[in-house]
């Protein structure tokens, strides 16, 4: 391979850096200058409408590890990573591995997973709050009608369960979304490799074991890393179905940001909590960006 | 340098002008002479109540357009924090929608807001609107809103039928004792669960618990509102919060998964004799087809008899907009009889003002003017923005939302005079109740 001329060089980068200039400014500041101003808003004593930048040091995120309610959103954040992402991956690649066993009508089933992942969170979160109606929800008639009545559970009206209501609903919701991903990177094997497994003698379970499962990879981690991100940003479904409730038993991260910023106007504890969800989010994206940007050299 | 370089700048640098011509086009400062008003009256019936608002305007000032910006969000929960951003950024409209008193606070504090008191004057407000409503919109003495309705929310809504199948005089139902006594024989009678709640918002549990503070009388209010009670012994506030405890034992037990209408709906299908809910509710049972005081009627929640409890939308004027005349004109609309009684009518409040044209009014609505001008006692609604700080109603909420569970009483007194003291500087209104 030639090198390129530093004459060409030179017009090639000044032709990048033209089309680039406009998306960086635009970036720059929405992303980068608000993140920054978020971080020195949540190291003021910013209290009420009136903007105040004296710095106070970092006196919000000490009392933010004395609040209860601010360590149950932790935990419930933490509920979240730990049971919604898997239990979505899981049941999105259960389903996506229904689906590729050939089944009849195969368009249709997937629209029908997909759907729920289609609609936005506030009807689905109003129609989980009608289905987990303790009197006349679909579920307890269920439990009932096959003998189980003596259960009822109280669903999310029981503070001790409700946060695993809300993963359950999660997943439902997002299981269309990973089984698509998933059936995408099941369809992307080519068939050869299938065929010469199966003249190996793998079939069922260890054909999808040994061949298909190790090579979605790629799908899987792109998958994970959306869940991810959702289940720290978790709020509008949250929202409507519990309000935080009962009590703070559901409360996450982003509800309490928007009820300290904007019903309580505490500005500065706010941004306290969205520069931890922030470097929360790093956390999880850094190794990504590291891992992909390792995977594109190689 | 390159003949292609040069083309690439020089179709880059048109584009940004085209792009930026484009933007300014659509952001481009309005027409002169128009009016911008933010609320969040997006359901069927409100919209109708702000258009005929708006028609008088237009009737008085036909060259002004008003545009009208809709923020939709059950009770301006979204719009309170799309307006609280849109202000600090130093974009108020002409004039916004809120709930009177301490939701002004922020704004008032913030120096955002432009007194009215000359407006008040002029207008000669004073004499036609109570000093309690007066108070609502006051901050250090100056007047800095209007008025444009009023919503009761100390309303106990009974299924008329059921009552009378049962022999339950609600007319009786005067104090807490019999109220629950009237439950007890409707439970008896096999309704298993004779009141209907449904706080899927958390907010109606604060509502419920403020008529219950109300019945405790007016001095005790008044102290609750003023950031005095403090103690989480306080006989009067365990007392509320013991009735409440008593009062969840007749509510259905799917509450946290219903709205507050679903619950009103269970009273008009008679599956509930009461609910406890503010006077909007009154569209509900009209949407039913139900007859007031032939199928549904209203009695003051026990104890608050002689009391209004206050539910109260106003309008203001920022500093700094861009059409100030425009914005004092509408307040001067917002304020007048003909407004009130064109706005109110269709919205199911009454006029805010004691003067209104009762002739105007439905039945329900009717009766309440008659309440409203003999009232002894108004009081500020807190779990509508009113009558206590915003950090404090905020934790309110949850609260209560807590204690419908548990109804553990000594936990909720704690939990809410830490509240009232974690939030004493913002107590800034001193209430004259009595």
């Amino acid at each position: 391979m030639r090198f390129p001329s530093r004459k060409v060089f030179m017009k090639d980068w000044m032709v990048t850096s033209l089309f680039l200039l406009l998306s960086l400014v635009l970036v720059g500041y929405f992303v980068y200058v608000c993140i920054g101003w978020n971080v020195i808003v949540s190291l003021s004593d910013w209290k009420g409408l009136t903007p105040s930048y004296n710095i106070a040091g970092f006196d919000q995120y000490l009392s933010l590890f004395h609040d209860q309610v601010f360590l149950t959103s932790l935990k419930n954040n933490l509920i979240l990573i730990l049971l919604f992402v898997p239990g979505s991956l899981f049941l999105g690649l259960f389903l996506a591995i229904l689906l590729d066993l050939k089944v009849r009508g195969e368009g249709a089933f997937r629209s029908i997973y997909l759907l729920p992942f289609a609609l936005s969170f506030v009807i689905t979160a109003t129609l989980w709050a009608w289905m987990y109606n303790l009197d006349v929800g679909v579920i307890n008639t269920l439990l009932e009608k096959i003998g189980l009545g003596f259960l009822r559970p109280m669903w999310v009206a029981d503070p001790n369960i409700a946060m695993y209501c809300v993963v359950l609903a999660l997943i439902w919701q997002f299981s269309g979304y990973t089984m698509l991903i998933f059936l995408g990177g099941i369809r992307s094997i080519p068939e050869s490799q299938i065929r010469a497994a199966e003249v190996d003698g793998a079939s069922g379970f260890d054909l999808y074991r040994y061949v298909v499962i190790p090579q979605l990879k790629a799908p899987a981690l792109s998958a994970f890393i959306v869940l991810m991100v959702f289940a720290l940003k978790a709020f509008d479904f949250i929202y409507i179905l519990t309000g935080g409730g009962p009590g703070w038993s559901t409360y996450v991260l982003a509800l309490m940001m928007f009820k300290e910023t904007f019903r309580k106007n505490q500005f500065a504890y706010g941004g306290a909590i969205a520069t931890i969800l922030f470097l929360l989010a790093l956390v999880i994206v850094v190794p990504y960006l590291y891992l992909s940007f390792r995977r594109e050299k190689e | 340098m390159n003949k292609t370089v040069l083309y690439v700048a020089v179709a880059v640098i048109i584009t940004a002008l085209i792009c930026s011509a484009t933007v300014w086009y659509v952001m481009r400062p309005a027409p002169a002479d128009v009016l911008e008003i933010y609320h969040w009256w997006t359901s069927g019936g409100e919209k109708d109540a702000i258009d005929a608002l708006v028609d008088v305007f237009a009737d008085d000032y036909p060259d002004t357009g008003v545009i009208q910006s809709p923020v939709a969000g059950g009770a301006g929960y979204v719009m309170k924090a799309v307006m609280k951003s849109l202000v600090l950024a130093g974009e108020a409209p002409d004039a916004f929608q809120m709930h009177a008193g301490y939701e002004g606070q922020p704004y008032f504090e913030g120096k955002y807001l432009e007194p009215i008191s000359d407006l008040w004057q002029e207008e000669g407000w004073k004499p036609v609107i109570p000093d309690v409503v007066e108070d609502m919109v006051k901050f250090d003495g100056e007047y800095y809103a209007v008025p444009v309705n009023i919503h009761r929310v100390n309303v106990v809504w009974y299924n008329k039928h059921v009552l009378d199948d049962n022999g339950v005089d609600p007319a009786t139902l005067t104090t807490w004792d019999a109220f629950f006594d009237a439950c007890d024989t409707l439970v008896t009678a096999g309704i298993a669960h004779p009141i209907a709640l449904g706080d899927i918002g958390k907010w109606t549990d604060t509502h419920v618990l403020e008529q219950i503070i109300a019945g405790e009388g007016i001095d005790f209010y008044e102290d609750w509102v003023n950031g005095q009670v403090t103690s989480a012994t306080d006989p009067k506030l365990v007392s509320a919060l013991n009735t409440f405890a008593t009062y969840l034992g007749y509510v259905n037990v799917d509450h946290v998964t219903l709205t507050w209408d679903e619950a009103i709906a269970r009273v008009i299908t008679g599956d509930a004799a009461f609910s406890v809910m503010g006077d909007w509710a009154n569209g509900e049972f009209y949407k039913a087809g139900k007859v007031y005081d032939t199928d549904y009627g209203t009695i003051p929640t026990p104890g608050t008899g002689v009391m209004y409890g206050l539910c109260i939308d106003c309008f203001q004027h920022p500093k700094g907009v861009k059409h100030p005349e425009n914005s004092l004109r509408w307040l001067k609309v917002v304020g007048s009889k003909e407004g009130q009684d064109a706005f109110n009518p269709i919205k199911g409040s009454i006029s805010a003002r004691t003067d209104s044209d009762t002739t105007k009014y439905g039945p329900y609505q009717a009766a309440a003017i008659a309440d409203f001008t003999a009232a002894t006692y108004m009081y500020p609604s807190v779990a509508h923005g009113s009558g206590a700080p915003e950090a404090f109603t905020a934790e309110l909420d949850d609260i209560m939302s807590a204690f419908v569970t548990d109804k553990d009483v000594s936990a909720a007194a704690s939990a809410l005079t830490a509240a009232t003291n974690a939030a004493s500087d913002d107590y800034i209104k001193v209430w004259d109740l009595d």
